[in-house]
């Protein structure tokens, strides 16, 4: 077996008297498609923060490709080839959309030219136009980022993602808001990514979730619920229990008995 | 089209009046208001360091005052204490003008908005109360004054500031470099970064912008327009004070910029020139004008938020958009 894409050794982080991620411990193999799912305040999008540097961990260690990166800044973190979108879809809303994939893909570089006219650089204009058509933007590439449709801006994350040519991919609900035509479009999007770059996927749609991935974590209060293949995870009594909840009637008979 | 038209209209029209100044102006009016218009040039640089940071960074500076300071008595200190000549004197001005932006920098740049804000008033405040006390080097708010040595020197000719034509044409040479130099790094791969920094700084640094250098890097450059300006003012004055490094100089600044057009390129000069015309002209009959300006920034805070520029590029678009929606009819018109 390959070494591990993404490896965490007790990682823990505490806001105040809440545990968000609890001693978290795991290892994610190169070249699958995982999914880390769990109910809301599970730490799912903490777990993330601390991969990205947004948080620095309270203990435990974060190795990407063997390499240790607990604690480095977030465009460290970024230049070493792992990309991620935010849950709350965040763009750059006054640029256009052409600048906003322009300047992500001009980031990869150490140095920014502070004299040469931005325009004049037709390696990145030859990815910008690419991107803009594999994400159906290209109608929309002069238009500023903040005037576009929620869905738009959830494809145009995607396509910051991918212009920057990363090599880890961490999405925190790609296709939250998106309609089902666009979701779709999204899918497929990140099917085709996965075949070169390994991802992890926070999502909620249970219909993603098991059409994309192969490996699935389940998280609850900080800490591993269950992990394994869609079908195990699918047929997991405590994953239904913490996670997809007992059926109403169940509930509906207890509340009976204790009427 | 149309839109093409205008604004090159326009862009050559002030070109045209700015290089006419010396003989348009003493043929209309009083020869007095070429230097208004030089001091305009001149105040207009320093609204532009503000722009840099506030307009295209997203950062908010009430202590550009504090460069404009460094540049004036880089200037009048070299000359009077050191007893450089003319270029020296100005390179040693935006010099230390640049290094007091790096040294503050280094430790406003970490912070954002209202923070930022207070760490750059309170900077360019301790820097005030030190040029006061320290009145055997400044000259506190008394100031010191120089004498000019000359610009050019070529053997018998001498070209020097005193000459209110040259020193006018100097001050427009060198503020229209300075402008073309904003220009071209807000249109560079770098202005691109600060422009992102200013949408969105968390989104910046994950796609791997290191937000603090490019900020630093922003808040120097700031610190070089105000330091020319403030040079070019102690050339233009001969003198330099400590009254200038106060913050109710830098407060004019962001009212300058902010009425004119934050980040627009000429916001700052539009924004300059009015304030200052309608100080000129008010001041004499009434010694309240500072109520105008206070007026007049209300009114644009509440109904030009992108200041007086952003009303003209807001027009522009609407004539771009009427335009498109006018020439499809006409080339059917033009259709047998």
């Amino acid at each position: 077996m390959s070494e591990p894409v993404l490896r965490t050794e007790g990682l823990t982080k505490r806001f105040g008297g809440l545990t968000a991620v609890d001693n978290l411990s795991i290892s994610l193999a190169s070249r699958r498609v995982h999914a880390i799912i769990g109910p809301n305040g599970a730490g799912k999008t903490t777990f993330f923060n601390l991969l990205s540097g947004l948080l620095s961990p309270d203990g435990g260690r974060v190795f990407f490709r063997g390499q240790d990166i607990t604690g480095r800044k977030p465009h460290e973190i970024s230049r070493l080839g792992i990309k991620r979108t935010l849950q709350v879809k965040s763009v750059f809303p006054e640029l256009s959309v052409a600048d906003n994939l322009w300047i992500t893909r001009q980031a990869r570089n150490r140095f920014l030219h502070p004299f040469r006219p931005a325009a004049s650089d037709l390696e990145a204009r030859s990815h910008v136009a690419r991107t803009l058509e594999q994400t159906g933007l290209a109608g929309l590439a002069s238009r500023p980022a903040g005037t576009l449709s929620y869905g738009d801006v959830a494809m145009l994350e995607i396509g910051m993602a991918v212009i920057s040519e990363p090599s880890l991919l961490l999405l925190d609900e790609p296709t939250c808001g998106m309609s089902p035509a666009e979701t779709g479009r999204a899918v497929a999007k990140i099917r085709d990514l996965a075949r070169t770059i390994d991802i992890v996927i926070i999502e909620h749609d249970m219909d993603v979730v098991f059409g994309i991935a192969e490996d699935i974590t389940v998280l609850a209060q900080g800490a591993i619920l269950a992990s394994g293949s869609p079908a195990e995870i699918a047929n997991d009594e405590r994953v239904r229990e913490a996670y997809l909840g007992r059926p109403e009637d169940e509930d509906f008979v207890e509340e009976a008995a204790h009427a | 089209m149309t839109r093409r038209y205008i604004e090159i209209g326009v862009a050559m029209g002030v070109a045209a009046f700015l290089i006419a100044v010396p003989w348009l102006i003493p043929a209309l009016t009083d020869n007095f208001w070429v230097s208004v218009i030089t001091e305009i040039l001149i105040w207009s640089l320093f609204a532009a360091s503000v722009n840099l940071l506030f307009g295209y960074v997203g950062l908010l500076s009430f202590g550009q005052a504090l460069y404009f300071g460094f540049g004036m008595y880089g200037v009048a200190l070299g000359i009077d204490h050191l007893g450089l000549s003319f270029w020296p004197a100005f390179g040693f001005g935006i010099a230390s003008a640049m290094a007091m932006a790096l040294v503050s920098g280094v430790f406003a740049v970490r912070l954002s908005w209202h923070y930022f804000a207070i760490i750059t008033v309170v900077f360019s405040l301790i820097f005030y109360f030190l040029a006061v006390s320290m009145k055997p080097l400044t000259g506190g708010d008394d100031g010191i004054n120089f004498s000019l040595p000359p610009v050019f020197r070529f053997g018998r000719m001498v070209w020097s500031l005193t000459d209110p034509t040259f020193q006018y044409f100097f001050v427009l040479a060198v503020v229209s470099l300075c402008f073309f130099l904003m220009y071209r790094v807000i249109n560079s791969p770098l202005g691109k970064g600060f422009l992102a920094i200013r949408d969105n700084d968390l989104r910046a640094s994950l796609i791997g912008l290191n937000v603090y250098v490019l900020r630093l890097i922003a808040f120097v450059m700031a610190g070089f327009l105000a330091g020319v300006s403030g040079a070019l003012f102690a050339f233009f004055g001969r003198y330099a004070s400590a009254s200038y490094m106060f913050y109710q100089v830098s407060g004019e600044g962001v009212v300058w910029t902010i009425v004119g057009g934050a980040g627009t390129m000429f916001g700052p000069l539009v924004g300059t020139t009015l304030f200052i015309v309608i100080r000129e002209i008010v001041s004499s009959h009434w010694e309240h004008h500072s109520l105008i300006v206070g007026l007049l920034a209300i009114l644009a805070v509440i109904f030009a938020p992108k200041g007086i520029v952003g009303l003209w590029n807001g027009w522009m678009m609407r004539l771009d958009e009427r335009d498109a929606a006018v020439s499809p009819a006409m080339t059917l018109q033009a259709d047998p």
